[in-house]
């Protein structure tokens, strides 16, 4: 790494005048490996070596980045951006930063089978394996798309405060899309897998067992799927669901930044306002976190990308709204401190407030307990279309693999139950919280240009009470 | 060593090691964006990036890198990794080579601008203008972005390509609000910065601000739809990245087995035009080198083609569209051809039905059958006897995007050029109406 580049470019650009400086180093390897209806489409891997700078001159902030490391091309750059903060004086929002610890720490996401050491021909066999076990359950599938990847970054983050920060994440996710065909009719699943560490996870996951179970369960949905009852009835959302409805309306409006207003063009606001901490948005029950700390999760961090160690954050707090997602900036502007929620995707990226793993912590009951109470109902094992608006308000999670729940026992397969809500109806609707906790990866999508960052979503199973359900 | 040369080291290079085809492209690129919300400059940002791209196909093995390290160290690095990935790598049957050259190419009229290249500091000035035209207008706060770039590509290829184009972009995307519930978002780009009137935008964005103040639920049913530019062109995005025959091939397009068939109203004709004079995405040549062309993708509601690469139209029994992607064609700049009818005249065809200006987070359900949803976002009205009335608020697009596009009624004369954080592709499109549009909202 050219550690010494970052660490001269702090210096040379507070010699500039700068108030503040920051840099932050990126190299990172990727491989990727896509097989498509059996064939191998491609094979890949990347390289990346770049320099991201944020500088503020006169509570101006300029963001720059390069993948050129010349010395002198980095001088002309900082005395650029420098100017540009100048100029941009006279209509800037005035930038200052939370007082944080100014941390130096070296981590490093242990691997037990390093990423490398497996060649590609063993990676893209896993690939195969699933299309061998996928075509064996003769299954009419007409599309299958597999792809798996794997990266390793090692990232350098130093400023002026004095903070330095060398870390190493090893990534594999493991990607998906599926097409079923019975009597005419289709059915699609696109659902990922992600986490940080070695090859070790892959091997966990079982590939060929999930793609397997996942055709047999939309087979199986279209050729006995009745259509879901017309009436109020409850529903018992499992964890796939749980995470994605507590990413989009437990995490998302809870972004200060978004509070704020910063993002009003792009991925939008928040239906939440500061004057809303302390106030209750669900039942006692709700409880949601989110925490960069969770080990080998997809969004696993120990210091954001402004040097600020990493904490759970207590979103919801039994119901009631309790903290927000913070960088440094926006803890200013709120008169607290960050709470280390500060992420960019690569060097050339402004890093913004961002989720890292956020979920619905467990409540009490088991899954067989929440569904032993329901006499009429559904059970939302998981889903495939999904929205909400850029408020967080009103919601859309349409069920794929779904069952009746009739006096107290799961019956015969339901097709695409809507389940459309607004955000307090969905919290307040929540009765209960059972104790099997599931995690899952996804690239949560924000800032222009778009940066779509790893993150885990998850939760236990829970049980909603008297919802009818969308068309 | 200058990027030509180097990328002259690397063909060779994989030539004597035994490849096939190999496209090696190096793209240089200096941009800058102005980030704004509530009236101030959030951040100004420069961005400066060279990349290395190589294909490399041996034996039907196909192998791709992109490289962000540029130098003659790093590019021996490189060969050398990809000479022992492609060994383990396993062939691609169905792979069928690229395009053969050599070709020549016409510059892409009004595709560079000494005016972004010298811009600099100035874009501060077009975002100072364009908020202030926006308060003026009405609007109490405004956030958006500004960008400008400067590319320059140069391709070489083993089929007798070698190949440079060079071209600047300016993108700029302001949404207006008079409160929380009321705003509206406009978005433009050029190759031409004389040519992207931001006060304009600011002032529509403005203006649809201040028109969609204190909304009321709307309601759930079948409604006729005047769409707004930006929201349709939402809808044409998508439809495009389903007319890619990489999306055909993989479960994601509503458009398998429907060449020669109606997928839209027969008013409806989208054309992909990659040598558009200040097209967005126009270039001299698609990512093979193929020199890019206009093609007709939709021709008065029929189907006529997919876009391709080499590889794909060889698949397909056809010739490539010069849409390369050398994984999965791309769109260029997406046109949907103008109609007759003024906005108002868009107005006066409805007795019952909405106005949508904005929509976001369009999501299938099933790619395979095209059935998504989307949230109107930014000033929903109603529309009652030809008349726009009422804001509304809190509802969903839940449709078939055949069946959408199969009930457009009437398309506009007006096009208007959009890009933006929902529309990837740029896209050329008048305001259109589409009958009997299903509308969901949250069930109390």
């Amino acid at each position: 790494m050219f550690k010494d580049l970052a660490d001269f470019a702090v210096k040379y650009a507070l010699k500039k005048g700068a108030d503040y400086s920051e840099a932050r180093l990126e190299s990172t390897t990727s491989n990727t490996f896509i097989l498509k209806n059996g064939i191998a489409e491609a094979s890949g891997f990347d390289k990346i070596n770049g320099l991201g700078m944020r500088i503020i001159k006169n509570k101006t902030l300029g963001f720059a980045s390069t993948n050129d490391m010349n010395k002198e091309k980095i001088k002309k750059l900082i005395q650029n951006t420098i100017n540009t903060t100048e100029k941009a004086s006279k209509l800037r929002e005035e930038i200052n930063l939370s007082e944080e610890k100014a941390n130096k720490d070296k981590y490093e996401v242990k691997q037990k089978i390093n990423l490398n050491d497996i060649g590609p021909d063993e990676k893209i066999k896993i690939l195969f394996d699933a299309e061998k076990e996928l075509i064996n359950t003769k299954i009419n599938i007409p599309s299958r798309y597999l792809s798996l990847s794997d990266s390793i970054t090692t990232e350098y983050l130093t400023n002026s405060d004095g903070t330095n920060i060398l870390a190493t994440v090893p990534k594999a996710s493991f990607f998906y899309l599926l097409t079923v065909e019975h009597d005419g009719k289709t059915s699609q699943r696109i659902w990922q897998y992600g986490q940080s560490g070695g090859f070790e996870f892959v091997k966990k996951w079982d590939i060929p067992s999930i793609v397997v179970n996942e055709v047999k369960a939309l087979q199986n949905n279209l050729k006995f799927g009745v259509k879901p009852p017309k009436q109020a009835l409850d529903i018992v959302a499992a964890p796939q669901v749980v995470g994605i409805m507590v990413h989009e309306s437990g995490g998302h409006p809870y972004e200060a930044d978004r509070i704020i207003g910063r993002e009003g063009a792009q991925a939008g606001e928040s239906f939440i306002t500061k004057e809303m901490l302390g106030t209750r948005i669900g039942n006692k029950v709700v409880n949601v976190v989110d925490d960069p700390l969770l080990e080998n999760s997809y969004g696993f961090y120990k210091y954001d990308n402004e040097g600020v160690k990493a904490r759970r954050k207590y979103l919801i707090k039994e119901g009631i709204i309790n903290e927000f997602l913070q960088n440094r900036k926006t803890a200013y502007y709120m008169g607290i401190k960050s709470n280390g929620s500060s992420r960019s995707v690569n060097y050339d990226r402004e890093s913004i407030v961002r989720m890292s793993n956020t979920f619905m912590l467990p409540g009490n009951y088991t899954e067989e307990e929440l569904i032993k109470d329901v006499k009429l109902g559904i059970y939302m094992k998981n889903f495939m279309e999904w929205n909400i608006d850029d408020k967080r308000i009103n919601q859309k999670y349409v069920g794929a693999e779904s069952y009746l729940i009739k006096n107290g026992e799961i019956k015969e397969p339901v097709t695409r139950p809507v389940i459309e809500i607004t955000t307090p109806q969905l919290y307040k609707s929540i009765d209960a919280v059972a104790t099997n906790m599931e995690y899952h990866a996804g690239n949560c999508g924000k800032g222009e240009p778009m940066q779509p960052i790893p993150v885990w979503f998850g939760g236990p199973s829970i049980r909603l009470k008297k919802i009818r359900l969308g068309n | 060593m200058e990027p030509e040369e180097i990328s002259s080291h690397v063909l060779n290079k994989l030539l004597k090691a035994g490849a096939d085809d190999v496209i090696v492209s190096v793209s240089k690129q200096e941009s800058s964006q102005i980030k704004f919300s509530n009236n101030l400059i959030n951040a100004t940002k420069t961005w400066e990036n060279i990349d290395l791209g190589i294909f490399m196909a041996l034996k039907k093995k196909i192998v791709l890198t992109n490289l962000k390290d540029f130098s003659l160290s790093a590019a021996d690095d490189v060969v050398n990794k990809l000479l022992k990935f492609v060994k383990s790598a396993s062939p691609n049957k169905e792979y069928a080579g690229i395009a053969k050259g050599p070709f020549s190419y016409k510059e892409v009229e009004n595709g560079y601008d000494k005016k972004i290249v010298s811009l600099g500091d100035n874009a501060i000035d077009y975002v100072g203008k364009a908020i202030n035209k926006a308060l003026e207008s009405g609007a109490k706060r405004t956030a958006g972005v500004f960008e400008n770039s400067v590319a320059n590509v140069s391709l070489l290829t083993s089929n007798d390509v070698k190949a440079s184009d060079k071209g600047t972009h300016s993108y700029f995307s302001i949404r207006a609000f008079n409160n929380k519930f009321a705003s509206g978002q406009k978005t433009g780009f050029s190759r031409i910065i004389n040519l992207l009137d931001v006060e304009k935008l600011a002032e529509e964005a403005a203006l649809i601000s201040k028109q969609s103040l204190n909304p009321e639920h709307g309601k759930f049913g079948k409604f006729d739809v005047v769409f707004e530019t930006l929201p349709f062109a939402n809808i044409i995005d998508n439809l495009g990245g389903a007319m890619s025959a990489f999306s055909v091939e993989a479960g994601l397009s509503c458009l398998k087995n429907m060449i020669g068939k109606q997928v839209a109203n027969k008013k409806i004709t989208v054309i992909d035009d990659g040598t558009l004079k200040n097209g967005f995405n126009s270039s001299k040549f698609d990512a093979e080198g193929a020199p890019t062309q206009k093609n007709i993708m939709v021709d008065n509601g029929i189907l006529r083609t997919y876009l391709h690469n080499t590889s794909t139209a060889k698949r397909f029994n056809t010739k490539t569209t010069a849409n390369a992607g050398l994984l999965s064609p791309e769109p260029t700049n997406l046109i949907v051809n103008k109609g007759s009818f003024s906005k108002q005249e868009l107005f006066e065809q409805v007795k019952n039905g909405l106005y949508i200006t904005n929509v976001w987070y369009t999501r299938f359900q099933n790619y395979n059958t095209g059935d998504f949803s989307t949230i109107p976002r930014d000033g929903i009205f109603m529309i009652k006897n030809g008349k726009i009335g009422q804001s509304i608020k809190g509802i969903r697009i839940s449709e078939n995007i055949l069946n959408l596009l199969k009930n457009v009624a009437a398309v506009g004369k007006m096009p208007e050029r959009v890009i933006g954080w929902e529309v990837e592709t740029p896209v050329i499109t008048p305001a259109v109406l589409v009958k009997d549009v299903n509308i969901t909202r949250p069930i109390d």
